[in-house]
């Protein structure tokens, strides 16, 4: 091989090499803003960060959002808080299941709070729901109560073991008195959990309604209640009983933004700013409520911090029925 | 579904689209040519550009990527003997030693060939057999794909070298490494000696880097500088492959293929699992065992149709359920949600023109795909004829930036200095690397499935014998254990045939 093609050849991998560690280190973009999502990438939180991305470019000259995922739940943000400073060019999404189960299960090792952070936007809420398994014709809770007071066991389908959905279902079934018999079993996505109550591997499955859409679209599953306080009415679904109605704990499911603590003041404003003009824009509306069957629900800090403290008190249930 | 073929073929059959299949493509073949570069990592980072467009060259482009990068990988594992990405570690086994002995584009060029048809094909089945093989793929539950990973693990002894108990031992060491970090069932840590970082568990794009990439590297600083340099004579490779060469590769590229779309359609597993399964097979059933691991060019092309039949495949419970097969797929969940698609067998009668055009797509993507990597290959195996004192030093900056990007920090340069340093210490006492790769990559799959079919059945092993599909995988596990006995047992005879014979 001749010398001068030598040369050309490494001056192309030199450039494919540049390009490549450039691009993977967003190095092209100095007010780019990395938000990570702790969960799937095909989640709803992971789902709606890459929305808010898409709609950054219109409303910020200033600032792109950049939405990554890395499932992992409390294990990803862990290694967030070692990695992220104040001030770093960073968000990330963090349920309130995350922020409630640290404290309790196993502070020497999770070691990260709510301190950690600085609040920035709430961009959703949504109401999960409880489905089963068709053959099981469970289809509100009058019927759930006369299962659950017949069965032996009553085996629920979660997004992983320590997550918001596992906190409900042990609240409901403890405040039912049926604690004892509740078998969580856990899954790596809700969409997943959807699927294994579709299956009839479990009774039952809680989920975010878009997920467990196709399974009851398909008569595999029924839905029997929504973790509100409110009926839910669905187009889809119909009228679903709020477990908040039958003085059941409950709580909607929120995923706020954060930055790192002690990150300027004025540069959270400015990205709640950013959230906020995107959550106002109509097509985002629209295609939360229609699309991924979410409300658009900015929130206070106040607000944020009495959702948190209301999830820490179902968390501390859940402590009680399924760890014991 | 005649119906939105013509109305879908119009969608499909634009400037835009066939621009941007092009550019995906291109990305994507060189992404994953670049060691710790996946093609999830290469998604992620462009998937900004599909915001301002539509659905459909959204798709495309990503859709690209996704098809290209399942190629792309077993260029730098033919290559420099590093699979770009985890699924071309089976391709490399073959792979690179066919370029050692001079046939770089032959190798390249039956890896391009196999990948396009094994895509293809999972294209062709994702649009005349989506729903009905969604349906099957609905009925397999969390004791079926435990089967699927007792039954990719008995693999081991395809992979295992010379010494079975060995390749046990290294593939042990594998499983025993993938439990480190947060417990899949409880959440709680296991294994990470106080480290925050290990909580997230290993990512075995970067134990792959130290596995085979920095080993290869410490290993050619042992060799003396005339062994580095390649024969002249080697490097006249005009890229021909026989006829004869041709009518082998038929049967390993349709059942890689269709191993691809078989194990395609089960959410969790992916296009190393696939590759491994299929070249295991082939193995087994080729008449030319002994070149395997030599440069076979069976070996090759069973692992390249496998993991490009994954592409289609993975679509088929994304489009049908709205479930993603991998990584990636759920990313491109994301993307068509963005465009207010929610995927899901409703979504055929209301948007079945966009799906259709998206699978007719994929169809399109893979020969895009056989169209730049005819132009590109001989440009990818001029790489070998490039100096070593020039190409080593470019190969390990290719490392450590490949393992920083994987999570843009320098714990994970350090992870791949441990796991070369560990295969370093393997090979001195001759212990195959490919098993460890092996348990990294089934191993949380395989407990995760275990505990969870236990806790549904409360603890009793009937679960596991619970279904048809369960027996299918029992008989398929037998099967592949008898064969490898057999051929063990075949091996001792011939070698003591030829030790008797040599007295």
């Amino acid at each position: 091989m001749k010398k001068r093609s030598i040369r050309r050849l490494c001056l192309v991998l030199a450039l494919v090499m540049v390009l490549g560690i450039s691009g993977a280190t967003s190095a092209f973009a100095a007010e780019t803003w990395t938000v990570t999502c702790p969960y799937a990438a095909s989640g709803v939180a992971a789902v709606v960060s890459n929305k808010a991305a898409e709609k950054s470019v219109e409303y910020s000259d200033s600032i792109t959002l950049v939405a990554e995922a890395i499932p992992g739940g409390e294990a990803t943000m862990n290694t967030w808080i070692l990695d992220h400073t104040a001030n770093d060019p960073n968000l990330v999404f963090v349920g309130e299941g995350v922020l409630s189960i640290t404290a309790l299960l196993d502070p020497a090792k999770l070691q990260f709070d709510y301190e950690d952070l600085a609040y920035v936007e709430n961009l959703y809420s949504s109401i999960f729901v409880m489905s089963a398994d068709a053959k099981l014709e469970i289809n509100n809770i009058d019927d759930l109560k006369a299962y659950v007071a017949e069965a032996d066991e009553i085996s629920v389908a979660t997004n992983g073991a320590t997550s918001s959905e596992a906190f409900l279902v042990a609240a409901l079934f403890g405040s039912m008195e049926a604690g004892d018999k509740l078998k969580l079993v856990p899954y790596q996505s809700a969409a997943e959990a959807a699927q294994a109550v579709s299956k009839g591997e479990t009774d039952f499955a809680v989920s975010h309604q878009s997920q467990i859409l196709e399974a009851y679209n398909q008569g595999a599953v029924t839905v029997v209640c929504a973790f509100d306080g409110e009926d839910l009415e669905s187009e889809y679904f119909g009228t679903v009983e709020g477990v908040g109605k039958y003085g059941y704990p409950y709580f909607r499911n929120r995923c706020p933004i954060m930055a790192a603590a002690g990150t300027d003041e004025e540069k959270i404003a400015e990205l709640k700013e950013l959230y906020d003009e995107i959550l106002a824009d109509e097509e985002v509306v629209e295609w939360l409520h229609e699309t991924m069957l979410l409300e658009v629900d900015p929130l206070t800090k106040e607000e944020l911090e009495e959702h948190l403290a209301n999830v820490k008190s179902i968390a501390e249930e859940y402590m009680d029925v399924v760890v014991g | 579904m005649l119906q939105y073929i013509a109305p879908a073929s119009g969608l499909l059959f634009t400037l835009q689209n066939i621009l941007w299949i092009n550019i995906g493509v291109f990305i994507g073949a060189v992404f994953a040519a670049i060691p710790g570069l996946t093609v999830v990592l290469c998604v992620i980072l462009f998937l900004p550009l599909t915001y301002s467009l539509s659905a459909i060259p959204g798709m495309m482009f990503l859709l690209g990527i996704y098809c290209a990068g399942g190629y792309g990988g077993s260029v730098s594992a033919i290559l420099i003997n590093t699979p770009g990405t985890p699924h071309a570690a089976a391709t490399m086994l073959d792979g690179h030693p066919l370029s050692k002995a001079g046939r770089t584009k032959a190798a390249l060029k039956i890896a391009l060939y196999a990948s396009t048809f094994g895509g293809i094909f999972s294209a062709l089945a994702l649009l005349f057999l989506g729903p009905q093989v969604a349906k099957l793929a609905a009925q397999l539950g969390t004791p079926e794909y435990f089967m699927v990973c007792v039954f990719g693990l008995t693999i081991i002894a395809g992979v295992s070298g010379k010494s079975i108990i060995r390749g046990v031992i290294a593939a042990c060491l594998g499983l025993l490494i993938s439990c480190i970090g947060s417990d899949p069932m409880t959440s709680y840590d296991r294994f990470t000696f106080g480290i925050r970082r290990l909580y997230l568990g290993l990512d075995v794009a970067v134990c792959l880097i130290g596995l085979f990439a920095l080993v290869e590297i410490v290993s050619r600083a042992e060799q003396k500088p005339d062994a580095l340099h390649m024969d002249a004579r080697k490097m006249r490779d005009n890229g021909t492959i026989t006829k004869e060469e041709y009518k082998r590769l038929v049967r390993p590229t349709l059942m890689g293929s269709l191993i691809g779309v078989m194990v395609g359609i089960i959410p969790g597993t992916g296009a190393s699992e696939a590759s491994w399964f299929s070249y295991s097979q082939a193995k087994n059933m080729s008449k030319h065992k002994e070149e395997f691991g030599n440069g076979s060019v069976e070996g090759i092309a069973a692992a390249e149709s496998a993991n490009n039949a994954v592409t289609g495949a993975t679509l088929i419970p994304l489009l049908t359920l709205g479930i993603p097969g991998d990584g990636t797929v759920a990313i491109m969940l994301s993307a068509l949600m963005i465009n207010g698609l929610n995927p899901g067998l409703s979504l055929f009668t209301t948007q079945g023109d966009i799906m259709y055009a998206i699978m007719l797509g994929l169809i399109l993507v893979n020969i895009f795909m056989l169209l730049q990597g005819k132009i590109l290959t001989p440009i990818f195996a001029k790489v070998v004829s490039i100096p070593q004192e020039i190409l080593t030093p470019i190969i390990v900056i290719f490392c450590f930036a490949g393992a920083y990007s994987v999570n843009k920090n320098y714990f994970d340069v350090c992870v791949a200095l441990v796991f070369c340093v560990l295969a370093w210490i393997l090979r001195k006492l001759d212990m195959p690397p490919v098993p460890i790769l092996l348990g990294l990559v089934l191993g949380k799959m395989t407990e995760t499935n275990f505990r969870r079919a236990l806790l549904i059945s409360n603890g009793s092993p009937k679960i596991f014998v619970s279904s048809v599909y369960c027996w299918i995988f029992i008989g398929l596990i037998v099967l592949a254990v008898g064969t490898i006995l057999r051929n063990q047992i075949k091996e001792k005879k011939a070698r003591a045939a030829s030790v008797s014979k040599e007295e």
